[in-house]
Formats: C-alpha cells, sequence, structure tokens
C-alpha cells in the first residue's frame, strides 16, 4: 500500500516524531507507525486537528528531530496558518508535510488542491509516482528538508496511497537522538536563535533562497525523469498517479517511440533547467496532472519568461480543455486525448472484454453510500426529524464531517435534515450566524451535529461563538465513541492514544458545561426519551443548547460481531405494502438488514449484516419486528 | 397524465395548510406518518399510498354524506338544522356524586358508567389533559376514572386518535366521547370496507356526541392565559354560564372571568368552517339545557337528543337501571337549539365561501347535499 511505503521511508529517513488528524486517503500512514512506535523509539500521536500535528512536529523539528505530519487534503487548509509562519521561521530537523489527496472525492465532500499552498506558502513539494518511489521520496524529503531547513510537503493521491505494489526496502537506521532546543542566539540566526518569522524581511529572504536552493537540488534529482525516444514529436509532462496513466495510455496507443513522457518528482519549485530542455525537444506538450492545472500554469509561466531558449509551444491540458478540471483521470482518458491530437486510432475496450467486465459488474452487489445496520446515526437522525416534524416550526440541520454526513444523502435515509454541509466543525459556526439572523425575520429553529472527533477538530471555538453571542442554537453531539469514518482512531474524548497507552479522557459534556450551555446526555436507541429532550431543548429560548446521543458505533471493536437481539419480522403481523404502514422500515428508515421481500411482500430481516441493535423494533408501527435478547453463552 | 397526489398530500394541500385541520386525530395513530403534537396534526414522513385511511376518516376531506346518513340514521328522521333526531329529552345523572363533577348534569358520565356496569363496552374513551392544558384522549375503565375526567376543557382533545390508539393495541369494545368533527370522522370509519379495519371499527359501540360552538387553539389560548397571568395547571374546571358572555375559569384562588369575545378570538380557526353544533353524526348528542328563560334548576340539566337505536337502546336502559333522570323538553328549548344551530351553518358556509371565494366550491362539502341545499335555501 502506498501509505505502507510512505511509512517505511519516514522509518528509513530515522523519523522521530510523527502526528497526524485521521482522514481518508491519509490514516494508515500514522497507522503504520504506530505499530512499530515502542519497537522503532518513536513518539506518535493522533492529534486533535491538523494544525496541531504540524506544530507537535515542528516542535520535534526545532529540536533537532526528524519528524513528520500526515493529513489529507483539506487537513492543510486548516493547518495553513502555521505553516504560514512555519516556511517563515524555517525549521531544522528533518520535517515532512505529507499529504493524501482524493481527485474524484472518493471519500470526501471536495477535491481540494494543497498544491498550490507549496506555492502559496513558498514550500518545495515532491509527488511520488510509484509505490517505490513513495518510499523514496518520503526518505528523501528528510534529508531535502534538513539541507535547506524548511518543511517538504509530499502529495500523494488515492490511488497511490490505497494502491498496492513492490517496494525495494532499505536499511533502518539505528541511532537515537537527543532532542535539543538552542534558543539563545541572535534574532537573526534560525539556526541558533528563537524561532520566529520576524524580522519578516530577512526571514522571507532567506525563505526564498532555500526555495532556490530545492530547485538546484531538483535539477539533478533522479526523481524527474525522461522516458521516450530522443526526438519525440509530443512530449507529456505529468507526476504522481498520472504518470502511470500515460505511460498505459502510450502503450495502449503503441506510441512510446513517438512520444516522450517527462515524470516529475520535484513540481514545486520546477527544476527549470531540466524543463528547458525538455520542452525544446518538441513543439506540442501535453500536461497530465490531477485535479486543477496547477504544473501546467506553473510551465506555462516557465515558457512565457524564456520564449528564446523555449519557442513557441502548443500547449494541451486543462486550460484548453483537452482533461476536465474536475474528478480523476484514467488511462482511457489520456488515451482517447492523445489519439484525438496525435490523429491515430483509438480502439476502446475489445467487446469481448467490455462484456466480461459487464459480467463481473452484475454479480456485485450495488451498494449505496448509507448507515450500516445498527448505525446509531440512523437512529439520531430518526430522532432528530421526529422532533423537527413534532416542532413544526421547519427547523434544520447545518451539518458536519464525518459519516453523519450521509444524513445529507438521498439514498442513506428516507428523509432529510441536513441541510449545509462544509468543513470540519462548520456546522456549529454556520448555525450560530443563522440564528442571529432573527431581527431580519428568520425564525426557523436551527440545529447543528458533529461527531465527537469533529467537536475536539474545531467546533468548541463555533460553540463559543454562539454563547458569546447568545445564538439560539441546539447543538447535538453525535457521540459514537471514535472516529469511525475513518476506521476507529482514538480521540481525546477517549482512554486510548494511538499507541495503545492509557490517557486521561476529556469529557465533551463539561466542556460544553463550562462553556456556559445546557447540556443534556441521551442514548440515541431509546427513541421516546431522545425525541422528548429533543423537543424540549428547541422550545427553550435563548442560549445555546447541546443534545449529546451517546451510542457506540456499530463497527466499534467493543461491538462488532455481539449482537445485543436477535431481530425477526413476524411475517403475519407485517403490513408490507398496505396502508398502516406502507414499508416504513425499507422504504424510510432503511436499515440495510432490512430487505423487502418482493414475491412475498414482507419486509425480512438479514440476519447475515443485522447488527441486532433492535431499534427498528420500536419503528415498527405493527410490532411486527421481534427483537430477544441474545443471552451470552 | 396527471400523477394522482397521494392521500397524505392531499391532506397536507387541502386541510392541513388550508388550516381546516380540527386536531380530531382521525389521521393518526393509524400508521407511523401522522402525529398530534401540541395540538398541531404533524406528517413525520412521506407516505406514497393514494387510498389512505388518513385521507378517509377524515372529517375536513369531502364525504360521502348521502351514504354517511343512510348507513347511521332512518330517514325520517332526518332535519336539516340538527340532524337525525328519534327523540329529545333533558336528563341528569341520578348520581349526584357524578353531578357534583360533571360539566352541566353529568348526563356523558353516567351513560358512560352505565355501558361500562353492563359490559356493551370495556373501556369509556374520554378527555383527560396534562398540566400543559393539552388534552388528549384516555381510557376509563371504572367510575373513578370517569369521575376524574367529568367537567370538560374547551380546548381541542383528540379523540379519534385516542380511539386509534385503543383499537391498535386492545381487542375489547369501546365507548367514544367526541365532539361533532370527531363524531364524523368515527362515523366516516364505519364506510371503510375493509376486512380487517372493520373488525377493529366494529370496536366501537356508540359515539355520545358534545354539542360544540368552536374549540380553543391551545396555542393561542395559552398566550391569553399568559397575558392575565392565570396558571393554566390551575384551572379546575371552565363554564361559560348562559347570558353573561364570560368564560368563567376555576382556580383554586376563586372564579377568574374572561370576556367571552377575548376567549373566542383563540378559536381554532378550523372551527370557523364547521357547520356542525350539535355532533350530528354520535349516537346520542349531549349538551347544556340552555335556552331563552333557562332557569338556576335547569343549569343542572343537559340536553340530549338520541339520534340511532343504538342511542334508543343506550338511553332506555339508562331509565331502566335509574342511572339518569329524563324528562321530556320543553318545544321551545328545541327551536331555539334549531335556530341557533342553524346560525353556525350559515356563519360557517358564508366563512367556507369566502375562503374558497366560491360559492360553488365548498370545500369539503358538496353544494349538491341534500340537507345543505336546504340549508343555502336552493
Ligand atoms: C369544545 C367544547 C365546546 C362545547 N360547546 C358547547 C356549546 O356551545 N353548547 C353546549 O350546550 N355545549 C357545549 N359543549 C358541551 C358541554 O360543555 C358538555 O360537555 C355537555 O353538556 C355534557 O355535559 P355533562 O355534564 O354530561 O358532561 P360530563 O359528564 O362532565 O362529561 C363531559 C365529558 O366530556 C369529556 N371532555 C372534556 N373535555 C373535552 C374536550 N375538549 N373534547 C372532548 N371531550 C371532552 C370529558 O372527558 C367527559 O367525559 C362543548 C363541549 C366542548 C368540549
Ligand atoms: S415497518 Fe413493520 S409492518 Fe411495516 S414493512 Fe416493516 S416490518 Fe412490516
Ligand atoms: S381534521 Fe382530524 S383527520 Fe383531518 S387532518 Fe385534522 S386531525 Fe387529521
Amino acid at each position: 500500500m502506498g501509505n505502507e511505503a510512505i511509512a517505511r521511508g519516514a522509518l528509513e529517513a530515522g523519523v522521530n516524531v510523527a502526528a497526524a488528524y485521521p482522514g481518508t486517503p491519509s490514516s494508515e500512514v500514522i497507522e503504520n507507525l504506530a505499530a512499530v512506535a515502542k519497537e522503532r523509539n518513536l513518539y506518535v500521536e493522533w492529534s486533535t486537528n491538523e494544525k496541531v500535528a504540524v506544530e507537535v512536529a515542528a516542535a520535534a523539528s526545532f529540536s533537532g528531530l526528524r519528524s513528520m505530519c500526515v493529513m489529507k487534503q483539506n487537513g492543510v487548509n486548516v493547518a495553513s496558518d502555521f505553516l504560514l509562519h512555519l516556511t517563515a521561521s524555517g525549521t531544522r530537523g528533518g520535517i515532512v508535510l505529507v499529504s493524501c489527496e482524493d481527485p474524484g472525492a472518493l471519500s470526501s465532500v471536495n477535491e481540494g488542491e494543497s498544491r498550490y499552498f507549496a506555492r502559496m506558502l513558498e514550500m518545495p513539494l515532491l509527488e511520488p509516482a510509484d509505490f517505490q518511489e513513495a518510499k523514496d521520496l518520503t526518505k528523501w524529503a528528510f534529508e531535502l528538508s534538513e539541507k535547506i531547513h524548511n518543511i517538504v510537503m509530499l502529495r500523494s493521491v488515492t490511488r497511490m496511497s490505497h494502491a498496492s505494489g513492490n517496494v525495494v526496502c532499505g536499511k533502518l537506521p539505528n541511532k537515537i537522538p537527543q532532542a535539543r532546543f538552542v534558543y539563545d542566539g541572535p534574532l537573526t540566526d534560525p539556526l541558533t536563535g528563537p524561532v520566529i518569522s520576524t524580522p519578516v524581511g530577512l526571514k522571507h529572504k532567506l525563505q526564498q533562497e532555500k526555495l532556490k536552493t530545492a530547485g538546484k537540488l531538483f535539477e539533478k534529482s533522479p526523481f524527474n525523469k525522461y522516458f521516450g525516444p530522443p526526438k519525440p514529436q509530443f512530449l507529456i509532462v505529468t507526476s504522481s498517479a498520472c504518470f502511470l496513466y500515460s505511460r498505459e495510455a502510450l502503450s495502449m496507443l503503441n506510441l512510446q517511440k513517438r512520444v516522450g513522457i517527462l515524470k516529475l518528482g520535484c513540481t514545486w519549485p520546477l527544476p527549470e533547467k531540466l524543463l528547458k530542455k525538455y520542452l525544446r525537444l518538441t513543439k506540442n506538450i501535453m500536461i497530465v496532472e490531477e485535479v486543477l492545472p496547477f504544473m501546467e500554469e506553473n510551465i506555462k509561466v516557465l515558457a512565457a519568461s524564456y520564449p528564446k531558449e523555449i519557442g513557441v509551444k502548443s500547449f494541451y491540458g486543462k486550460i484548453d480543455g483537452t482533461f476536465p478540471s474536475v474528478g480523476e483521470l484514467n488511462p482511457d482518458v489520456v488515451a482517447e486525448a492523445l489519439a484525438k491530437i496525435m490523429k491515430v486510432k483509438y480502439k476502446t475496450l475489445p467487446a469481448s472484454y467490455a462484456q466480461e467486465l459487464r459480467k463481473v459488474a452484475a454479480v456485485i452487489p450495488p451498494r449505496d453510500q448509507t448507515f450500516c445496520p445498527g448505525c446509531p446515526h440512523r437512529a439520531s437522525f430518526w430522532n432528530i426529524n421526529a422532533a423537527l416534524k413534532l416542532d413544526g416550526r421547519e427547523g434544520f440541520v447545518c451539518g458536519d464531517i464525518g459519516c453523519y454526513a450521509m444524513a445529507a444523502l438521498t439514498p442513506a435515509i428516507g428523509f432529510h435534515t441536513v441541510r449545509t454541509l462544509h468543513s470540519m466543525g462548520s456546522g456549529t459556526g454556520l448555525a450560530s450566524g443563522f440564528a442571529k439572523l432573527d431581527m431580519f425575520g428568520f425564525e426557523k429553529p436551527v440545529l447543528s451535529v458533529c461527531g465527537d472527533s469533529t467537536f475536539y477538530h474545531a467546533v468548541i471555538p463555533a460553540l463559543i461563538n454562539a454563547q458569546h453571542n447568545k445564538a439560539d442554537i441546539t447543538f447535538i453531539v453525535l457521540d459514537n465513541a471514535g472516529t469511525a469514518m475513518t476506521g476507529f482512531q482514538p480521540h481525546p474524548g477517549l482512554t486510548m492514544s494511538a499507541v495503545g497507552e492509557t490517557v486521561p479522557a476529556v469529557d465533551i459534556g463539561k466542556i460544553c458545561a463550562a462553556i456556559g450551555a445546557k447540556v443534556e446526555v441521551s442514548d440515541p436507541f431509546d427513541l421516546e426519551t431522545t425525541t422528548k429532550k429533543l423537543n424540549a431543548l428547541l422550545e427553550e429560548k435563548g442560549n445555546p443548547k447541546v443534545l449529546i446521543l451517546k451510542q457506540i458505533c456499530a463497527l466499534s471493536p467493543e461491538k462488532k460481531g455481539k449482537k445485543q437481539y436477535e431481530v425477526k419480522v413476524n411475517e403475519e403481523l407485517c403490513l408490507g405494502e398496505d396502508c398502516g404502514c406502507n414499508r416504513l422500515c425499507t422504504r424510510i428508515f432503511r436499515c440495510p438488514a432490512l430487505t423487502w421481500d418482493k414475491a412475498k411482500k414482507k419486509a425480512v430481516v438479514d440476519e447475515v449484516i443485522c447488527a441486532g441493535c433492535g431499534f427498528c423494533a420500536a419503528i415498527c408501527p405493527q410490532g411486527a419486528i421481534i427483537k430477544k435478547e441474545v443471552v451470552a453463552s | 397524465m396527471a400523477k394522482r397526489l397521494s392521500s397524505q398530500k392531499l391532506l397536507k394541500n387541502n386541510v392541513l395548510d388550508a388550516q381546516l385541520c380540527t386536531g380530531c386525530g382521525a389521521c393518526v395513530s393509524l400508521c407511523p406518518y401522522q402525529a398530534i403534537y401540541n395540538d398541531r396534526t404533524v406528517q413525520l414522513h412521506y407516505c406514497d399510498l393514494t387510498d389512505g385511511k388518513c385521507h378517509a376518516y377524515c372529517p375536513r376531506t369531502p364525504t360521502d354524506f348521502e351514504s354517511l346518513r343512510e348507513l347511521l340514521f332512518d330517514t325520517k328522521d332526518l332535519t336539516p338544522e340538527i340532524g337525525a333526531v328519534k327523540a329529545y329529552y333533558l336528563t341528569r345523572a341520578a348520581d349526584s356524586e357524578i353531578r357534583s363533577v360533571a360539566q352541566h348534569g353529568g348526563t356523558v358520565t353516567a351513560l358512560m358508567e352505565l355501558a361500562l356496569n353492563e359490559g356493551m363496552i370495556d373501556a369509556a374513551i374520554v378527555s383527560s389533559g396534562n398540566q400543559e392544558y393539552l388534552r388528549y384522549g384516555t381510557v376509563a375503565a371504572d367510575k373513578n376514572t370517569l369521575c376524574k375526567n367529568a367537567g370538560v376543557k374547551f380546548t381541542v382533545s383528540p379523540m379519534a386518535a385516542a380511539f386509534n390508539q385503543f383499537t391498535r393495541h386492545e381487542k375489547g369494545n369501546a365507548g367514544v366521547v367526541a365532539a361533532p368533527c370527531q363524531a364524523l370522522a368515527l362515523a366516516k370509519m364505519k364506510l371503510n370496507q375493509d376486512k380487517n379495519e372493520a373488525k377493529r371499527i366494529n370496536q366501537l359501540q356508540f359515539v355520545i356526541g358534545l354539542y360544540c360552538g368552536w374549540a380553543l387553539s391551545a396555542e393561542k389560548f395559552s398566550e391569553l392565559l399568559a397575558k392575565k397571568y392565570i396558571r393554566m395547571d390551575a384551572i379546575r374546571r371552565m363554564d361559560i354560564p348562559a347570558g353573561k358572555n364570560i368564560l368563567e375559569l376555576h382556580t383554586a384562588n376563586g372564579i377568574r372571568e374572561i370576556p367571552l369575545d377575548e376567549a373566542q378570538a383563540c378559536t381554532r380557526e378550523a372551527c370557523n368552517y364547521c357547520i356542525d353544533s350539535t355532533a350530528e353524526y354520535a349516537d346520542v348528542s349531549v349538551g347544556a339545557a340552555r335556552f331563552a328563560g333557562t332557569t338556576e334548576e335547569q343549569r343542572g340539566w343537559n340536553q340530549l337528543i338520541v339520534r340511532t337505536r343504538k342511542g334508543i337502546e343506550l338511553i332506555d336502559l339508562a331509565a331502566k337501571k335509574g342511572f339518569l333522570e329524563i324528562k321530556d323538553a320543553p318545544q321551545e328549548s328545541l327551536r331555539d337549539l334549531k335556530k341557533a344551530a342553524l346560525e353556525k351553518k350559515k356563519t360557517a358556509l358564508a366563512n367556507i365561501t369566502r375562503k374558497s371565494g366560491s360559492a360553488k366550491n365548498l370545500l369539503y362539502l358538496d353544494n349538491r347535499d341534500v340537507l345543505l341545499r336546504r340549508i343555502l335555501g336552493v
């Protein structure tokens, strides 16, 4: 797995400290490091958010250690304020920021590009193009960082992080370094004085010199490589997974002898000399990258800056519409574009192959994105919907980031309450804003939700804001005891650290109460009590009110495989499509374990996937869903 | 072809959003899609069925009144003003204990006690309330519970929902106290041919209708009380004494009086479009014995209209077992009643016409209906 290779690269570089906030597709890097933390004498932590992760890693760097921080694409946005100052102050021990991005938003609500941060914050950017490089570039990133005394960013994408391939491992170092933070030198010496971004004029100049040094090193880097004939008719410049797509496209079209590929592992700053050399080879240049035209823009600026050396070119990329600036690319897209420009025949898949593909696809059961069987979030939103409908003032929920974001999606459940969805913590901030619009005639009750992990990450300031400004919001914490979406990484609410140590839990209810909000706690599986409590909170006017809905995630290691109830449908009682029910359980509630027997016209519990939570028994109007407590044997 | 709207959507468009909903609760507890909360009928989830019971039973959806009357009454008993009349009396409970807790003569409570004692019913569905002054239907199976829930509060109590709730969980027979809209809803259930549904509806032995001029919206009324610093949970009894134009609120600290027009301003919107003041679709209907020249003595009596054979049975039994004191009502009483009933019908029809914008569109009513045509004078 690409993420394992990155972790291995860090270990071979002798990383000492690693900090991260979980987020697909990045989480496995830290998980792999945590697994060997003891053995390799590493400090590994799940941080409260990405900004804190970079800060934790930076402290290690300031003390002469090697450190890394890992996040998904939008995590870089969270960390960016600190990064702006960090790149200015400079670093000491090697420090690498790994950003694993998600073109096509396979498991995100955005396909943000963090590469632009490298340009904006003036730090070097590396992009591995295969699994071996994922390891080797990571290792080299530490060396580069130490050479220029600044943080280096390494960017991966889902198809790199989550795909697998062969990697030849190197040796693991064996020295245990001493942490030493030197700060009594002059302010103007970033290596011995206080680590600080002022005086700005001086530090900014230094920062740019560092970047230039990096650019020089990139000229000779083996991670930038040309493949193809010495005099190509056409040149592809590419990086990352797009290199693999481009190579495959060439072999599909049998164009290896006519088209060259310049694969860049170092994409900011651009190795200018190298590019000049290869851009000169041909008039036609195609830039293949995901998602936005980052490299394309940079190459065009370069070409415009040195017209005499480079000459007039025809560029094909995102800007002219050859490729979309949205979503993932793949070999077919590249081949199709190339075929069109080079006027060669491009056969899509042979018919027989396509037929085989369809056959395979037919046996894969269709899977909607939905809440799992036994998911407490489904029950929570059931309660929220009931309370809002009973309340009758057309209240709505500002959503947040986590599994529960699915409540905004159509197939997940048969009703809707979530009306906004943005970044981590923004639901409560938005709610706080909506609530203050009452002076302009806005009267709807406003709710916000967030998961436990998101609460610590970015919700607290928004909740304080609501309290301080007397915003009348009802804030619901969907506390399922873990960062479920990304694979149960511990968070500050739990008593276990990233490496399995016992740590004190930070209590969400106490934080909310300390802020001054009224706090209630309920079990979302207790339909009646939860709805009642929520309605009472909605009716209360004034300051923020908090409802903590506590129920462990159905997939949590504690629960997994253990059913609390044996659940069955009594066919005699089930009303099915008839008036009086009209398939409430399979049409509206939509737990995947409740299936509809079309022939019998009855609901059926799929015992294999039923998690045994028993909540559906409470909603069936007929009492047709029977639950029986499972006695532990 | 235009898609047929679901029953639920029709109910929403034509009844709930049109503010015609009486809060009777006939559409509630039939399925998981509708609920009553704080006096409001709420749709919880989307249902796409096109022949739903909710729409069929609602007293404010179009009704086949002619079939309904045929099913329930003898044609010769029908009057345009107050529906079917088999007999018309002044009555009161023989039991003075009941009279002391009842609204007027305690006829309703006495009839329920009788039916329970005689095994005609296993449950009397009467109205109860919580401290928030919201009413809900409740099951009484003995005299004690009946007396505890005797007397009326003029806020809406979803009695049809209580009946649905009862039949969902219990097998026994029931008698229901119902306001006119609720009596109509319960009557409409009897038109349902579905086998399973018929079994449930047959649990309904009789309906004791209450006369009703209007009912209060709990929401508006509680706002009014708050303004007057009257604690809702302190009200033990409500009365509208004849000829005084006030609403009396009996509290622990004595009687508080509210001008009737202020109270009436809190009427539920739907009541303005209601043409029934005597619970025309009940088996018997009970009201105050109040008419020109009412004496203090008569204040402790009820008017009673017997409408159906079942009603006759019930009253005969009550006389035989000595549960009710019964006397013939004076002629002027019936005349006054009809006059008042006609008045309510005319006002409601005028309001309906104003709402629909056309005398041809009577919303939930049908201008081809024979009895209505007589009221409309055509
Ligand atoms: C909203 C409303 C408006 C009314 N308007 C008039 C009117 O304009 N003219 C008139 O003559 N009579 C009216 N009545 C009827 C009258 O108040 C008495 O209910 C009736 O005279 C029976 O008296 P009783 O002594 O037999 O009652 P009781 O023996 O005291 O029995 C009353 C029964 O009604 C039930 N009840 C209490 N509140 C409600 C409610 N909100 N909805 C349904 N059931 C309830 C009680 O649980 C009890 O079982 C109205 C009643 C209501 C509920
Ligand atoms: S909710 Fe109950 S009655 Fe309705 S389809 Fe499901 S099992 Fe059957
Ligand atoms: S009038 Fe009764 S049946 Fe009709 S919508 Fe209102 S509560 Fe439901």
